[in-house]
Formats: C-alpha cells, structure tokens, sequence
C-alpha cells in the first residue's frame, strides 16, 4: 500500500504548518531518513524525513502553502508497487486525520455516507483549503484505510499525550512499558515498535541496583535529581522495574501531603485591601519598570533644631507648631523648584520625560498598618506654614481614614520618615510614575568629624531613591545636596514669613 | 556506553566573537556529533561581526538593499535553514545556539520556542526589564512594537540548529538596512537603549547560561 505523507503536528499547539520547499521531485528515489521536504510551524523551520523507502510518486501540496496538520502533502510509493495503488491512496483521504477543534461537517460534502474507520477523525473546522486541491472522489467509494503502523494520539494516565502505533501500544502493554520512558522515532516523534525493541535491549543490558531495587535508567535518573528513595516507590514496568510513570505517580502522592503539611504550618491568611493591592502592583511595577539607584548623605541637624525651636517659640499659639517633617517638605519643596528635571517623569508610551508643572509631594503616613501617601499639593512659593497646615490636615484625615482619593493623587515627588521608628538609614522603593523617593531617618548624635577634631553632633541620614530613566548621578548627587544645605544653613526655609524678620 | 547522567548534561560554551560561517559549521558539526552520540547537548554563546541573514521564509523586501549593497556597507549576507525572516547580527548582541535533541524535552516545537523565549524574559527581569511574549510573533518583545530579542531556529531529526539572538549593548542603526523579521513598523531595542545605561555582555551571557541550564539540562 503506498505511503501517504501528512504534514506532521510538530507540537501540542500546532494547529497548521507551511511547506516550505520540496527537496525531492516526484519521481525521485526515497531511502529511509532522507529529507524529503523543508516544513515551518512559527519561527521553526523542520526538515521532513522519510520513513519508509520509496518512491515519491505524489506531491499534493505545493511549496509555499499552509495547510492543517494531518493534511495530505504527498504519496509515496513503496517498492514494488504500481501507479494505481498510488492514485487510490492519494484519493482516501485529503482531510487531516488529526481531530481538529470542534466536530463540523465541511459544507458542500455529503454527510454520514463514509464508512466506519478505525480511528474516529473528525472534520476540522473550517480548514484552509489545501493548495492545489486534490481531485474529490464520492467518499462512498474510499478504499479501506491502510494498514501497518499508523499513529494516533493517545491520551496516557497523567495526561501527558503520547504517540505510538497500534501495534507498539498493544506491545508496551504485553511487556509492561511506560510509553513515556521511550523515544519515539516515528512521524511527530510517536513510538514505533522498533523504538519499543530497542528500549528492552537498552533494558537487559542494565546492570542491577547494588541495592537491589530495580528502576528504569530515565526512572534511576529522575529520582537522583530530586533525591527521591526508590524504596518506598513500587515498580510497575518491566520485570518490576520502576519507571517514570510510577515516580510520578509517587511524587503526585507527595505533593498532595506536603499541601496538607503546609495547610498545618499556615496560621491563617490576611484578606488583601483595595490599598493592599494596588501597593503590591504599584511596587512590583516600580522594582521592575524603574531601574533604581540610590544616594545618601549625612546631614548635620543642631542649626534645624535650633531653628524649629526659634520659630515655635516665636510663633505662640498662632501658628502650627513646625516638626522635622515639615521642614524637610519645605526643604524638598525648594530643592524641586531649583531642580526641574527631579520633579519629571519618563513616560514609556511616548517614550520622552515630562518635566512637571507643579510641585506635589506625597508623605508616607502608617495609618493602622496601611500605608497610604496623601500629597501636598502645589508647595512651590508656599511658605512652611501654610505648607505644616495642609500637611497636618492630610495626616489627621488620614489618621480617620477620610481621605479622598484625590488627596492622594498626581504626587511628584515624595518623602518617607522612618526616623520616628529609630531607623538609622534606608532606602524607600520610588512610587510611579514619580522618579525619585527621599528616605528620613532618626536625628541622632553620632560622632563626627570638625576640622580635625572628633565630637559628637546632631546627625541623620538622607537616602535618595532614583529612577536612572530620569535622573543621572550627578543631578541626584546636586538635588540631594540642594536638601543637605538647605537643612543645615535652613534660615531659607523660614523665608517669605516674617517670625524671624529678617 | 552513555550514562543517563552524561546524556542530561547541557554544555555550555562561551566563545568570543565567531564569524557568522565558522560558528554555522561547529554548529552543524555538533549536530551531526548529537545524532551519533559522538556529543551531548550543547549551547553556543557568542556574538557575530555585522552580518545579516536570510531564513526560509524571508520577502524579497524584507531587506531594504541588495546583496551588493549590504557587503559595500560592512554586512556579511547568508541565506540559511532556520525559520523566521531577515535578521542581523553583530557586535554588542548575544547570540545563542543550542545544539538539542528535542525528543529529550518533549518533541514539541512550540514547546521549545516557548522555553527559549521564557529563559530570554526571565534573564531580562534580573536586568529590570519587563518583557514579554506576543502571541503569534515569537522573539521577545517589550509591547507591540518594540522587539528586544529575535529566534529562529531549524530542526532535522528533532535536532536544533540556530537559535536566538538578544540586544544587549549594540548598534541598533546596523538593523535600519532591514524589515527585521519582515514585521513593517516594529523597533528593534536592546537592555542599553531601554536601560538608558551600558550592559555588560558577559554579565547578560552569564545569566542567560544560567537560564538554559535550568531549562535544558
């Protein structure tokens, strides 16, 4: 019977392939392992071998077409044989044999006329007409299908499909073999019975275990990679072998056991807010998209102190009293007016950075173990009173859980203080589409070195986060000690009031 | 006589910068040296001088000068077995070739562009580039118009032959003689242009070898 060639299903998900070129005109001698045509499926590109030896007496499919897996591209005669045993198998079937998506009878052909075949091939849906259609007989008068080793998928135990012949399927059976433990030399990869010989000669010359257990070589090999005991594992395959199916069965077990042990070990789990969520995404994206760098400086706080003292002082019941955080905004504020290409962002859909108007900055607050950031906005030209009041005013409706979502929109810029917590340094991940971050630690008194001499004096440390997309190092390493100055020489900072008059 | 543990392992080579026909014929011979037995599995790493090739299914158009043109210019020109369109290689690109038997890893072919891609994505993260597959285009993309690394690869037997070629810190003016993979409107980036800073080859190369054996070995 001659041999017909289909395009093979080179993958799960092949739906369709193209040939490419033919590298054998009909006519042409065939030997076993020549490459009889050039295949593509996505961006691979296959050569088709024969199988069998023969003549190839058909191509139904030319070079440059696509047509679904299973179709017929081409006959092959085998020795011996005459033309009309080619012309009747090159009319038995031009549909793919491989089942396609949805049963569907094709239009135009007349339904439920054909006999029963052994392996039930149902109609693609809609197929793309193979090109040049081969010549329709009336499906009443197809020939039986040919037979010998033909392949069809098949389904093993743990879903996995493998593909073998009738014949080497009813084998592996007979002798115990675990399909998945052999190489399929066939069309598609699919196990042919010489595969199956092969792999029991492989078998008999293993030498036993020093242990006595007995695995299959692939079964020996996975088990040594995940440590896994072949004692406790019980043997299914040839001779009572081990083999890989058996071991994934046993780790399937397992695995099951482990979820129930780690189901003991997990105390309970904590429902995510709305907040929750949208700061996993936000950080997430932040680490992945913004390729961070980081800065600090050591920033000498005695002039801050004494400067905050002097204007509550002054400023009575009046005014709110000012803290460290509300001149570090202030401190923050002016730095980003003197410093436009900090206050930016890179926007990858234009693929440009915008500089922005106004000067928003955000201030991480802990509200009952939520972190939310209300925004302060507009600071630029705003003096550090008005700026103590707004800010003050956010962090109390925080602290309520009233804010609105626009209180915590459109932030530029934005400072985190850990200081309270006793932290001594850290850097804070950049909040998108911000590109910078500043991290406050603690003021505390640490020896430091004037003019030569060690004393002890008032000291934090800043940390700059930065977006390298935005800002280079040595614009972070200017806007930083833009900050650092205005803190220790910050009478700046109490300018456009008039409680120092100066 | 092969030891199934000798059979798993996944060699890997970094060679230097290998013109484009010497590391096509050391790929073909570990091929023919797989199919014997004579080699395992091996994985090519490497960069090529200029040079644009031709897959199967590459357009006439798909290259925006003549073979003459391009040699004039510096490129290399080849026409070979792997599937894809027009790409080029050169300096500042990592290319890797993995010489497979793909029977060993589930003789499926999407299966193994799949792979290739993740290990490419996965590499990318490390470096803070987010990228992803897209669906009927295989390479690696950053969205729908942006490629950062091109695959292509060819089987005989179910062995491969050809294999990716990442942007890491090369000269992406060298692919304006091209339509790259034939796709009009897409641009071709690479870890520097998107990071905005240089990137070490060798430190991309050494991930990426990390990936690969995960994947293969």
């Amino acid at each position: 019977m001659p041999k017909q060639i289909r395009m093979p299903k080179l993958s799960d998900t092949m739906e369709e392939g193209r040939l490419i070129a033919w590298r054998k005109k009909v006519g042409d001698a065939v030997k076993r392992g020549e490459v009889l045509a050039e295949i593509e499926t996505d961006k691979a590109d296959m050569e088709f071998e024969a199988y069998t030896e023969g003549t190839l007496a058909q191509i139904v499919v030319d070079a440059g077409a696509t047509v679904p897996v299973g179709t017929l591209i081409a006959v092959l005669r085998l020795p011996g044989e005459s033309e009309d045993a080619v012309a009747a198998a090159q009319g038995a079937t031009t549909q793919p044999q491989t089942p396609a998506r949805e049963p569907q009878a094709p239009a135009g052909q007349a339904p439920a006329t054909a006999p029963p075949r052994p392996a039930p091939a149902r109609a693609p849906a809609a197929p793309a007409p193979a090109r040049p259609a081969a010549p329709a007989q009336p499906r009443a008068e197809l020939p039986p299908p040919p037979p010998g080793e033909r392949v069809i998928a098949h389904f093993a135990a743990d879903d996995d499909r493998i593909r073998a012949t009738p014949r080497a399927r009813r084998l592996a059976e007979e002798k115990s073999i675990d399909l998945s433990e052999v190489t399929g030399s066939g069309p598609g990869g699919s196990i042919l019975v010489a595969d199956l010989e092969s792999y029991l000669s492989q078998l008999e010359g293993q030498p036993p275990d020093s242990e006595g257990v007995r695995a299959t070589p692939l079964a020996l090999k996975m088990a040594g990679e995940r440590g896994t005991d072949l004692e406790a594992v019980k043997g299914s395959g040839p001779g009572g072998r081990i083999t890989k199916s058996d071991l994934l069965a046993y780790w399937k077990r397992e695995h099951a056991h482990s979820k129930e042990r780690e189901a003991v070990m997990v105390r309970g789990t904590l429902q995510l807010s709305q907040k929750r969520k949208a700061l996993i995404r936000n950080m997430v994206r932040s680490k992945a998209e913004a390729p961070h760098f980081y800065i600090q400086m050591d920033v000498a706080t005695e002039a801050l102190r004494n400067l905050r003292d002097a204007l509550n002082r002054e400023a009575g019941e009046k005014r709110p009293r000012l803290t460290y955080t509300h001149l570090m905004l202030k401190a923050a504020a002016l730095a980003l007016e003197r410093h436009p290409h900090v206050n930016a962002t890179y926007r990858s859909e234009e693929n440009d950075i915008a500089l922005y108007d106004a000067i928003n900055i955000g201030l991480a607050v802990d509200v009952q173990d939520e972190l939310v950031a209300p925004t302060v906005k507009d600071c630029q030209g705003r003096t550090v009173w008005q700026l103590a009041e707004e800010a003050n005013s956010l962090i109390q409706r925080a602290r309520m859980r009233k804010l609105q979502p626009a209180d915590y929109a459109d932030g530029t810029f934005t400072i985190s203080n850990l200081g309270m917590f006793g932290v001594d340094r850290f850097y804070a991940i950049i909040t998108p589409p911000q590109s910078s971050i500043l991290s406050v630690s603690a003021i505390a008194e640490r020896p430091v070195v004037r003019e030569g001499r060690i004393e002890i004096g008032q000291v934090t440390t800043l940390g700059l986060s930065v977006d390298h997309r935005v800002i280079d190092g040595v614009r972070a390493a200017q806007f930083l000690a833009e900050i650092k100055r205005l803190l220790e020489a910050p009478r700046e900072l109490a300018q456009d009031g008039h409680a120092l008059g100066s | 006589m092969d030891t199934p543990s000798a059979a798993s392992a996944l060699d890997v080579r970094r060679l230097g910068r290998v013109p484009y026909a010497e590391a096509l014929a050391l790929q073909e011979d570990l091929r023919t040296r797989l199919g014997t037995g004579a080699s395992g599995e091996t994985v090519l790493l490497l960069e090529h001088p200029d040079v644009i090739t031709f897959g199967r299914s590459a357009r006439a158009d798909s290259a925006l000068l003549g073979d003459a043109e391009l040699r004039r210019d510096g490129y290399e020109v080849f026409r070979v077995n792997r599937g894809g369109d027009v790409t080029w290689h050169g300096p500042g690109q990592l290319v890797g070739y993995p010489i497979l038997d793909l029977r060993r890893h589930g003789a499926d072919v999407h299966r193994y562009l799949r792979t290739l891609e993740g290990v490419l994505i996965d590499a990318l993260a490390d470096f803070a580039i987010a990228a992803v597959r897209r669906d009927g285009y295989a390479g690696v993309w950053l969205d729908e118009k942006r490629k950062i690394a091109s695959i292509g690869v060819g089987l005989r037997a179910w062995r491969t032959l050809h294999g990716f070629a990442l942007n890491v810190d090369c000269d992406l003016a060298r692919f304006r003689a091209i339509v790259p993979c034939g796709l009009a409107g897409v641009e071709m980036v690479s870890m520097a242009s998107v990071l905005g800073c240089p990137v070490e080859l060798e430190a991309v190369a050494a991930r990426v070898a990390v990936g690969l054996v995960k994947a293969f070995a």
